[in-house]
């Protein structure tokens, strides 16, 4: 009886140790850990004037999720991908800085892949909270569709990017975090060129957002 | 048809007689009766307006096109939202397709199928994406095929025969590309002429003609009492377009009477920006479907010799009167094919001799009630101006390059034919000078426009529109009619003119469809159609074609974030 007890705890431990490797570890810090998460991200853009003519607004909801991999619970990588959409309609903006809506449908799409490694900070007294920060590499792709748009018209283009974030994670449950934090991006290449943004200058297509993500793992 | 024709003179001459007895002896200068047979059109060709792509049925795509909710797809088609298109198994009846919408599309409606129609619309919400309904019927078994409910469009190339054969003015400002954006062709704007007039009405001239002296100097004697027939030019105010021409007024004869046009120029002019289009006749205009508004300003030979003025053309005092007539009642743009030579620094010095404040004032007053305005930037390159020297100013386009709302507009000629690229009209072999000899060029032009050329090009270079047939109106040449009489202007035909008084209307047209496209600011309008223009001759703004040449589809198009 304790045999098959063992045995089936055993069997039961190698099917969690190979679904999540981290699983199996107990309470330790496991050596590597793979983190499964899904994240939310409400970014305010740097471009403001640009993402305000357009959309009415400079602000977007990006929805992704990722992969992060952590070792021995201080160092980690993380690998995202995200996605922003937005409706709006073609403008055209005068000097003064007034905007007129032409009335022609437009959508934007922003896809982030990101790459970032960062630390994940102990504090003594509270084990449930791990403030993190990191910093990385993106690839952005941006696509811009437009109503009556003659070939060449509309854009499909990828650029690469910097990324910075910083923020802390709450143990809620023993497998599950909750995490919020600051990214930072800053994307050119983009922008700039064309459009309203060379109207107003503005080149960069990154910016500041709140993110918050709901991580699986230890 | 010769039956028909000769009963309706009957009739009309016994309407005349009628008419002539009531009014008993008591005859003024020029009295307009209501009372007339319809335009003698030169230029016929078979009714066309029941077929595919006829004008009804550009309009009303232009109307649905307008209310209807539009989404950009993955793929940058637009599509109808709300909306999607189902085709599911033949094998399934009603009840199993309601099941299937409901268990894709929760508040999912079927809706009854139309006769011809082998698939089924489903309406929804249409905040839900459209595309991503369609893929998600796609990925059942029972749908053969979903889609979103895509828009289409018609592109533009109007039927208008001598669209084809002689309006190589229209192609060159993107004008097919710009009514694939805006069908209803400015049809809420409303433009001002003021010129000489417009034949928008039918009827007959009751009139005195006196002896006179015409433009060129030569002296012809009294005919006495006549009756002239007058008509309406039918691609302007055709069948179920008489309503187009909102509150007309005459400020040469100032008598309250219809500003009808007795020179031919007006009408021209108003054809260039709002001619009936795509109906299978004649040309095509710019904004064509624009409320008219004529405002008289400028006399004729014949409003001379009718004796409602003293001399042709027109003054300061009248212009300004009409620009401000047209503001209070409801003009959206103003154009003004129109100028006058003068000194070059009325702006820094604007009460010297030969300058025009009252003009300024009156073009000031229209920008601030919304107006925007279009000036022709001068025909006078190659004059000599006892006063004013070569190339003298136009003292009115100057005034439009002070005032942010108003502009001046110079002509190109049919060298700007295909030529592309943002190098044009450079000069270099490749790419041939473009600017029109007459027109006027100094640092107070800010737009091109075509206004045409016979140099080169012959008939071919012109700008053609409906309007007088000459040979009928300008019988006091004696190259058109050797023996003087009375003018008729009930005959019209497509005319062929040049000059930077046909470049303005391109300008005003284009402004028209643009204010509808929703900048309503006079300041803004300018703004853009000058950055959106095509860059010609030297890189940049320059004194022969300004900001350059006018580009429909760009500007009507505007900037989305990145291109």
């Amino acid at each position: 009886m304790r045999v098959t007890k063992k045995i089936t705890r055993g069997v039961l431990c190698g099917l969690v140790l190979a679904a999540f490797p981290a699983m199996c570890m107990a309470q330790d810090a496991p050596a590597i850990s793979l983190r499964p998460f899904a994240a939310v991200a409400f970014e305010r853009f740097t471009a403001t004037d640009t993402f305000s003519s357009v959309f009415g607004k400079d602000t977007g909801w990006f929805y992704g999720g990722g992969l992060q991999v952590t070792f021995h619970d201080r160092i980690y990588a993380e690998l995202s991908a995200s996605r922003f959409t937005e409706d709006g309609n073609r403008v055209f903006r005068d000097s003064s800085g007034r905007v007129f809506n032409l009335g022609i449908p437009l959508t934007a799409t922003v896809t982030p892949f990101e790459l970032v490694g960062g630390y994940r900070f102990h504090p003594a007294r509270h084990h449930w909270l791990v403030p993190y920060a990191g910093a990385g590499v993106g690839w952005y792709r941006y696509q811009e569709t437009s109503a009556f748009a003659n070939p060449g018209d509309d854009i499909d283009t990828r650029h690469a990017g910097f990324v910075a974030h910083g923020g802390a994670e709450f143990r809620v449950h023993r497998w599950v975090g909750l995490a919020a934090d600051l990214q930072y991006t800053h994307v050119t290449g983009i922008l700039g060129t064309s459009g309203i943004s060379a109207d107003v200058n503005e080149i960069d297509l990154g910016g500041l957002a709140g993110r918050f993500t709901i991580v699986i793992g230890k | 048809m010769r039956r028909s024709r000769g009963f309706l003179l009957v009739l009309f001459t016994i309407l005349i007689s009628g008419a002539l007895i009531v009014r008993g002896q008591n005859v003024s200068p020029l009295v307009f009766l209501n009372v007339g047979l319809p335009a003698v059109n030169e230029d016929t060709i078979p009714d066309e307006t029941h077929r595919p792509q006829s004008p009804e049925a550009i309009r009303r795509a232009g109307i649905h096109a307008a209310n209807d909710l539009v989404r950009v797809g993955r793929t940058g088609r637009a599509f109808s939202a709300g909306r999607v298109i189902v085709k599911f198994s033949d094998a399934m009846n009603d009840a199993a397709r309601d099941t299937a919408v409901k268990s894709v599309v929760a508040n999912g409606v079927r809706q009854p199928r139309a006769a011809s129609a082998d698939f089924d619309v489903v309406t929804m919400d249409p905040a839900q994406d459209g595309e991503a309904i369609a893929a998600a019927f796609r990925a059942r078994s029972d749908v053969e095929y979903a889609q979103a409910s895509y828009r289409v469009h018609s592109t533009l190339v109007p039927n208008d025969p001598h669209y084809a054969d002689l309006q190589w003015n229209l192609p060159v400002l993107n004008l097919e590309s710009a009514w694939d954006i805006q069908p209803q062709a400015g049809s809420a704007i409303t433009v001002a002429v003021v010129d000489t007039g417009m034949a928008f009405q039918t009827g007959t001239l009751e009139v005195n003609i006196g002896a006179f002296v015409d433009e060129t100097g030569a002296s012809h004697p009294p005919l006495g009492h006549q009756l002239i027939p007058y008509a309406a030019a039918e691609q302007l105010v055709g069948a179920g377009h008489a309503n187009r021409i909102v509150a007309p007024h005459d400020f040469v004869w100032n008598n309250g009477g219809p500003p009808l046009d007795f020179d031919g120029h007006g009408t021209h002019v108003s054809g260039t920006i709002g001619q009936l289009t795509n109906d299978g006749i004649g040309t095509a205009g710019v904004a064509f479907n624009v409320k008219l508004m004529p405002v008289k300003v400028l006399a004729s030979d014949w409003d001379v010799a009718f004796g409602g003025a003293p001399f042709v053309g027109g003054t300061d005092e009248q212009v300004a009167l009409g620009v401000r007539y047209a503001a209070d009642n409801g003009a959206n743009v103003i154009n003004m094919s129109l100028g006058s030579s003068g000194p070059p620094n009325c702006g820094t010095k604007p009460n010297q001799d030969g300058c025009s404040p009252a003009v300024e004032s009156a073009i000031r007053y229209a920008v601030g009630k919304g107006c925007f305005i279009v000036i022709a930037g001068g025909n006078e390159a190659e004059v000599n101006d006892p006063d004013f020297g070569l190339n003298p100013t136009s003292v009115l386009a100057e005034i439009a390059s002070r005032v942010s709302g108003a502009v001046s507009v110079a002509a190109v000629d049919r060298n700007i034919v295909g030529q592309t690229g943002t190098r044009r009209c450079t000069g270099e072999a490749s790419l041939p000078d473009c600017h029109a000899y007459y027109s006027s060029f100094g640092p107070y032009i800010e737009l091109s426009a075509p206004g045409g050329s016979e140099r080169i090009f012959g008939r071919n270079g012109y700008i053609w529109q409906q309007t007088f047939d000459f040979n009928y109106t300008d019988t006091f040449l004696p190259n058109i009619s050797p023996t003087y009489g009375p003018p008729r202007f009930d005959v019209l035909a497509y005319v062929g003119y040049i000059g930077t008084s046909m470049a303005t209307p391109h300008v005003s047209g284009i402004a028209a469809m643009l204010m509808q496209q929703g900048i309503k600011d006079p300041a803004a309008i300018e703004e853009a159609l000058e950055k959106f223009a095509i860059d010609l001759g030297p890189a940049g703004r320059d004194d022969k074609y300004g900001f350059g040449l006018v580009d429909a589809r760009a500007v009507l198009r505007g900037l989305g974030l990145a291109r």
